[in-house]
């Protein structure tokens, strides 16, 4: 996206912060002029720096800057203050927010890594003793969220078929010859138990 | 899946006629502009106010140093200076360290968010790649029809069964039970750490290094935090290496060249040879 990622922290070099300095500042003004008039509202912007002795501001008019601070003024301190921020407060909500979304994403990028995990079981790739205590204890929450939507499905579609005249017999036969999950885990004599790749007229 | 929105479009300059997307549009640029407002402060020291009446007549404001000596500074110019120290300040221009290290931590969590939005991308394209028609179990669940929900259900169960008995026996590892670990006895359950899928020729079956595929990966921050914000270095979840992906599909793809492990070494990873300690 951009050219270059400019690091976030104070800039030492002189003629790059200044040329900095410019850019942003005709760009914050552009981005105060585009809400002003999208959002049809008052507006200061107001900016003091080492390249100026006047400060630069927002709108450019006296009248107009006089008139949004003076509605400032005209507010009990309260107001003013209920949505105030510094740069302190300001990008330690920037931070909150941030760790929030990211734990967000991490958690379902684990719960869809599990999810793998437990496709991988039934597929017979790996078996719950190749996994690590944490692996196991993750797998086991997934398989028990899957559980839960599986059981949410099945009372659906008994309902839905106790309120249908014919009655449904489930088809027991699961003789198909398509892929069947094995479940996969225990020595070989247990192997029968999951394998349903075997016609279940046994 | 349609597409959810039209995109970037071009914006009349011109009061937005709609209701509340004119709501969404002041949020978004109300928050954008503070970003802005901060991030000139940050890289050029610059001092600044933005003060933003909202549609509804809230106020908001951002300031460095604060909004009320900003907007001070500015009212006083128009009068004769009593103190002529405007300038002189902006010898301390540069952020202070607290906020210099906030800002580090912030780009830090912002990097972790995009690496982990990236990841699960990945993760997405996986799920989606991987996916064979004829593994009806692996369609939502919501498709499901009643006889498959309830087979997949009890397959389900026998699963979660051998994880909480696998589980188990890591807690016995910590409280070693004598004996539990009995010897090469053929009896033993799971001791050849075994599945043994008929589909799979035995000689295919593939280990799973679990190192490679439990990859830790915190990201405790190098330096004091100011805001002892410990539930983000503490709480942020260890993330599963995409190594282990890269391998299931290499798997998946081609049966041959599998990296399987002698028999003797997946025991061992399967159970430990916990034998009590000598008292």
């Amino acid at each position: 996206m951009t050219r270059n990622r400019v690091k976030m922290a104070y800039i030492e070099n002189e003629t790059s912060r200044k040329a900095t300095f410019r850019k942003r500042k005709g760009g914050i003004m552009k981005k105060a002029l585009e809400l002003s008039t999208l959002c049809d509202v008052p507006i200061a912007v107001i900016v003091q720096s080492e390249y100026n002795s006047v400060p630069e501001v927002f709108p450019p008019s006296r009248q107009a800057m006089g008139n949004v601070v003076a509605r400032w003024d005209s507010l009990p301190l309260v107001d003013k203050t209920k949505k105030m921020m510094n740069q302190e407060q300001f990008i330690q909500q920037r931070i909150t927010k941030a760790t929030e979304s990211c734990k967000k994403v991490a958690k379902e990028n684990k719960e869809l890594a599990m999810k793998e995990v437990m496709y991988d079981c039934l597929r017979g790739d790996t078996a719950p003793c190749d996994l690590g205590e944490d692996e196991l204890r993750d797998l086991g929450g997934v398989i028990d969220q899957y559980i839960k939507g599986l059981n949410r499905r099945i009372q659906v579609l008994m309902r839905d078929h106790a309120s249908s005249s014919t009655s449904v017999v489930p088809d027991a036969d699961v003789a198909t010859s398509v892929a069947m999950p094995t479940a996969e885990m225990g020595s070989s004599s247990n192997v029968k138990d999951f394998d349903l790749n075997q016609t279940q007229s046994e | 899946m349609a597409k959810k929105s039209k995109g970037r479009q071009r914006i009349t300059m011109a009061k937005m006629e709609n209701e509340s997307n004119l709501q969404v549009t002041f949020s978004k640029r109300r928050s954008g502009l503070f970003k802005k407002a901060s991030e000139l402060n940050t890289l050029c020291g610059a001092d600044i106010a933005v003060v933003v009446f909202s549609p509804g007549g809230k106020v908001y404001s951002f300031g460095h140093p604060n909004v009320e000596n900003v907007l001070n500074r500015f009212k006083n110019i128009n009068q004769p200076p009593l103190n002529q120290n405007n300038n002189v300040r902006f010898n301390e221009a540069r952020p202070n360290d607290a906020i210099r290290v906030m800002n580090d931590f912030l780009t830090q969590v912002m990097n972790d968010l995009e690496l982990a939005k990236k990841k699960n991308e990945e993760l997405k394209k996986i799920r989606k790649n991987s996916k064979m028609p004829v593994n009806w179990w692996e369609d939502p669940v919501e498709e499901l029809d009643l006889a498959h929900a309830k087979e997949f259900k009890g397959l389900l169960e026998k699963l979660k069964s051998y994880v909480t008995d696998e589980a188990s026996k890591h807690f016995q590892a910590i409280f070693p039970q004598p004996n539990f670990y009995g010897g090469s006895s053929s009896g033993a359950p799971f001791r050849d750490g075994g599945y043994i899928n008929p589909n799979l020729d035995p000689s295919e079956r593939r280990m799973f290094n679990v190192n490679a595929y439990y990859n830790q990966n915190m990201y405790p921050p190098n330096y004091p935090l100011p805001y002892g914000n410990n539930n983000y270095a503490g709480g942020f979840v260890p993330e599963y290496s995409l190594n282990y992906m890269h391998g299931f599909n290499q798997y998946r793809n081609q049966n041959q060249n599998l990296n399987f492990k002698e028999e003797g070494i997946s025991e061992n990873e399967c159970h430990q040879d916990g034998l009590p300690p000598h008292i």
